[in-house]
């Protein structure tokens, strides 16, 4: 008990607010992680799924992706997806945070009311995207044409290439509010004090921003890059119901292909197999944010 | 804040039992004993109702309609059939289409399945291989029901299922635009091509069929393949790649809209009776909403245009009997449901034709715009039967896609999907 | 709040009209939504398109109300159960995970740190049946409960990673003047590191309560019961295999964006105000 006692003093206390929530997540998610591993060194189909037996075959599923075609596809895709719509959203955001921090009578209510997108359910914008691109009775094509910026109607949702673009267009349009409110209210941590002493010392907005808020900020940013980065790398329900994967699985992303190969083609191992990829590839991404974020704390 | 906080309490401590219980589960899947041992475990309210002296057995099915129309036909055989006995309570559970082979996959695994499920026919073969369906060879009389509906639920020669109601698809035209365009019907490639180029303006395009990259677009595309002689599972010669090069050349020449690959059947039709579409390939389901939302166009149906020889798909539904379930009480009511007065009933309402030859061909009237599906229905044939239909369809889909988005010439795709196909049926 | 510099009449007004300039553009594509679901069939197919109905329709709003057993009214209070109570774990859990890991330098915090950021990184598709499996075990199967567990793993995680930041961002010295006046840790974070965190909690109690709001795969897949599925089930009544219409559709979105946003917009003053009042003076 002394030595119980011990441990928790000082530092060690801090396990004592964390464990309940880890608890959750370990029970919740965990579990299932483990689950999906082991299902995906198994070769479980549609046949032995409920009976018979499944037989363990190493990294046979592994090795099949990576003469999949269109895995390979969605391994592209998912990588540039997520990088485009993190620089735009991004940018965009952080633009948006600037601009409404300024004390202007419309700044705060203005800025709730951009906060709606975030509030629609994916697939509900997922649907009203669809309409805005679609060929014929788009209107994204009817302003465009209207500008003479195009001549005949772009066939967004049914040509590779755009239809790629309009899946971007869509999920920044959802992750601007996403940013401008995180980096808004990271914002409010900087006091504003050292701003007025840094324009008494002569700094000009510019020198501002780079010597006070982005240092300042730098915990706020690398948080959103690095959530922006996993939602957006994970993202389902958008691609589901604005191309389906489609057109010729040139917009599938890895999520939408694991969900295809375990719900649709009841490859159950080899969509587990998919998933887990994602996954390594999100693990080595999160392991750099944490070593990028926790050095120089003193441990 | 304290009621927050108790409830949270509440949901912790609930966590940790269930761990407890699911990895019992875990190590023992197979022994009933372990199941049993987690139900004792956790005595939770929701056995209070079950415990309550029910003089009826629980019968659930699960079914995927969203139509309304379907909903409410099939709830009022489902009410008659629990007024008329006193054994079974049989409940309807909708599960979305676009969730139902998901939700069945998991309920495979957690071994939670309804008694009895209505599913899309090509997907019976791969659910049965699973071994969730009960064997009701000789239960019921399928001798009268059109060959290829039995087909797709028989498996090995035993019988995984009933048909529940049959459709195909043929060819609806707008009659006034073809009057207009001094147009007669097709009944020939040739001559639809021909026609669905004149009838193509500005603000209308000759012909849509959905194509979607789903198994609702192979359903859409296998009339025409089998039309050239090929099957699903030789596409790689003449007749393949004339078929693929048919649907591509009507979307090159714009008698066909592109954005057909993002056209549900649903969408399609919805084109028709808006008149941005002169003719469509599409079921008789439609006919209800289009007779309800369009009650002025002016449309027939006619058989679909052929190649070398009458062609079209078999759709519609099958009633499993999920084993392990209440198998009983699932077959009582399949009794019931698929007697003549039962069939009529649901199959009006529906907009669908009897699975029962004998009942489907007295069924309409002669001047019915239904009748033309039962023609149709002739030429029909199911997908499948296979266990691994789903990959095959995929391959199929995949093929017309590229196709029609000119990502591959209709050899390059025939050829590629040839190779897909080879590698799953040997 | 005073401290901040006020802008010029002249700047202001600029500053007032480039806003609604931004909030026109951002916003089209839900009023877009809004006229959509007044328009016909029809007029939605018309080309050119119509910037405004011109035949009202509201035919699509009153199919809303009840298709089959789908019941609008009863499954938007479904979805606002189920969000409450996400809502309410995620912060519970979150919020003094968020102060341990911030505050404290314990053996295993950075592994601890990594799994919390991992946890939000399967795609759902794979966490559907083993959840689905733990749920079945746990007896929540079909209930509120088994959506509410599932949308808090979405919320907590990210509550954790954002809410670091401000406890890490407010400065020891308070901390300690707190336990000068006699409290010890627990009492020191719930008297004074929660009320200066409060803009924080604010924003991760909305994220919560939004990401459960926009679910749609848990819910579907635990809720077997059409009068206990969430708002989002909703969209299969209209998208299915047969027969999408778009006026349906974008009703359908528009109802579910309406009461979240009035909700919103009502308590803007609150929510606004709560995480902008950046609490850290000095």
């Amino acid at each position: 008990m002394g030595k119980l006692k011990k441990f928790f003093q000082y530092e060690n206390v801090g396990i004592l607010f964390v464990l309940p929530a880890f608890l959750y997540m370990l029970i919740f998610v965990g579990y299932p992680i483990i689950q999906n591993v082991i299902l995906s060194f198994q070769d479980v189909t549609a046949g032995n799924l409920v009976r018979g037996t499944k037989n363990f075959i190493a990294l046979e599923n592994y090795l099949v992706l990576f003469k999949d075609d269109v895995f390979m596809t969605s391994l592209k895709n998912t990588l540039s997806y997520t990088i485009l719509c993190l620089v735009f959203q991004f940018v965009i955001g952080f633009a948006l945070a600037l601009f409404f921090s300024k004390r202007f009578t419309l700044s705060k209510p203005i800025r709730g009311i951009l906060l709606v997108p975030w509030m629609i359910p994916v697939t509900v914008t997922a649907l009203m995207f669809k309409l805005l691109f679609a060929t014929d009775i788009g209107v994204i094509n009817y302003i465009l044409r209207s500008l003479h910026i195009i001549e005949e109607n772009i066939e967004w949702l049914t040509t590779p290439g755009t239809a790629m673009f309009a899946l971007v267009f869509a999920n920044v349009w959802i992750g601007i509010p996403f940013n401008m409110i995180l980096i808004s209210t990271g914002l409010t941590t900087i006091p504003k004090e050292l701003y007025e002493s840094a324009s008494i010392d002569g700094a000009n907005k510019v020198q501002s921003f780079i010597n006070i808020t982005l240092p300042l900020l730098k915990p706020t940013i690398e948080s959103v890059l690095i959530l922006g980065f996993i939602y957006t790398f994970k993202v389902y329900d958008l691609v589901y119901v604005m191309t389906s994967g489609g057109p010729v699985n040139s917009t599938h992303m890895l999520s939408t292909y694991s969900y295809k190969l375990s719900f649709e083609m009841f490859q159950y191992s080899k969509g587990s197999a998919v998933a887990n990829v994602l996954l390594v590839i999100l693990m080595i991404v999160g392991s750099f944010y944490i070593k990028v974020t926790t050095e120089g704390e003193d441990d | 804040m304290k009621k927050k906080i108790v409830s949270l309490l509440m949901v912790m401590a609930m966590s940790v039992t269930m761990l407890a219980g699911c990895g019992a589960k875990e190590e023992a899947a197979e022994a009933p004993a372990a199941e049993a041992a987690v139900e004792e475990a956790a005595p939770v309210a929701e056995d209070s109702a079950d415990a309550a002296p029910a003089a009826k057995e629980a019968v659930t099915i699960w079914y995927y309609w969203e139509t309304e129309g379907h909903q409410v036909a099939l709830d009022q055989i489902i009410q008659e059939y629990n007024g008329s006995q006193d054994a079974y309570e049989v409940t309807a559970k909708y599960v979305p289409f676009a969730d139902f082979k998901k939700q069945l996959s998991i309920g495979a695994s957690a071994d939670e399945l309804p008694d009895l499920a209505i599913l899309d026919s090509p997907d019976h073969a791969s659910y049965a291989s699973m071994g969730i369906f009960e064997d009701i060879t000789g239960k019921f009389d399928v001798s009268n029901y059109y060959e290829g509906t039995v087909n797709s639920c028989t498996i090995d020669g035993k019988l995984y299922g009933v048909p529940f109601g049959v459709n195909c698809l043929a060819l609806y035209y707008n009659e006034d635009m073809l009057n207009a365009a001094g147009c007669s019907v097709p009944t020939t490639w040739a001559e639809l091509e021909e026609t669905a180029q004149k009838l193509t303006t500005d603000t209308v395009t000759g012909l849509a069929l959905c194509s979607v990259q789903n198994e609702e677009g192979t359903f859409n595309f296998a009339p025409w393949l089998w039309s050239t002689g090929a099957t699903s599972y030789d596409i790689n010669n003449e007749n393949g790649i004339r078929a693929l090069s048919f649907i591509g050349g009507l979307v090159e020449s714009g008698a066909m809209s592109k954005e057909c690959i993002n056209w549900t059947q649903g969408d399609v039709m919805n084109q028709f009776i808006s008149g941005n579409v002169a003719m469509m390939e599409n079921g008789p389901w439609q006919i209800p909403t289009m007779q309800a939302e369009a009650p002025d166009l002016n449309w027939k149906v006619t058989l679909l245009p052929k190649d070398s020889q009458n062609a079209s798909v078999l759709g519609g539904e099958n009633y499993a009997v999920i084993s392990g379930g209440n198998v009983d009480g699932a077959l009582d009511f399949l009794t019931y449901a698929t007697a003549e007065e039962q069939v009529k009933f649901m199959m009006n309402q529906f907009g669908y034709i009897s699975a029962d030859q004998t009942i489907a061909e007295t069924q309409f009237e002669a001047d019915s715009p239904y009748q033309p599906f039962v023609e149709q229905l002739k030429y029909a044939m199911p997908r499948g039967p296979l266990a691994e239909w789903p990959s095959v369809s995929d391959a199929i889909s995949l093929a017309f896609n590229k196709v029609i988005t000119g990502a591959a010439t209709p050899e390059d795709a025939a050829a590629e999907a040839q190779a897909t196909i080879d590698g799953i049926v040997k | 709040m005073d401290e901040e510099k006020k802008v010029s009449k002249k700047a202001n007004l600029m500053l007032c009209i480039f806003s609604v300039i931004i909030l026109c553009v951002l916003l089209f594509p839900l009023y877009w939504a809004l006229i959509t679901s007044l328009k016909t069939e029809q007029e939605i197919f018309q080309n050119p398109p119509t910037f405004y109905p011109h035949i009202l329709n509201l035919k699509s709003y009153a199919a809303q109300v009840e298709t089959g057993d789908f019941n609008m009214f009863r499954s938007f209070g479904n979805s606002f159960l189920i969000s409450i109570g996400a809502m309410a774990i995620a912060v519970i859990l979150a919020v003094p995970a968020s102060y341990g890991i911030a505050k404290y330098r314990f053996a295993g915090r950075k592994a601890m740190l990594l799994s919390f950021l991992v946890t939000q990184m399967l795609p759902v598709s794979v966490l559907l049946t083993p959840m689905f499996i733990m749920f079945k075990n746990m007896h929540v199967y079909n209930t509120w409960i088994a959506a509410v567990l599932a949308d808090a793993t979405i919320g907590i995680p990210f509550s954790i990673l954002i809410l670091k930041n401000y406890f890490a961002s407010i400065p020891k010295d308070m901390e300690e003047a707190a336990y000068l006046d006699g409290c010890n840790r627990f009492t020191a974070f719930i008297r004074i590191l929660i009320p200066i965190a409060k803009p924080g909690v604010m924003v991760c109690a909305i994220f919560s309560f939004l990401y459960a709001w926009g679910d749609l795969a848990y819910g579907m897949t635990f809720i077997l019961d059409q009068e206990k599925r969430p708002i989002t089930a909703g969209i299969f009544n209209f998208m299915g295999q047969y027969g999408t219409k778009w006026s349906y559709l974008s009703a359908f979105a528009i109802v579910t964006i309406i009461p979240v946003a009035l909700i919103f917009i009502f308590m803007q003053k609150y929510i606004v105000s709560g995480m902008t009042s950046g609490a850290v003076k000095g």
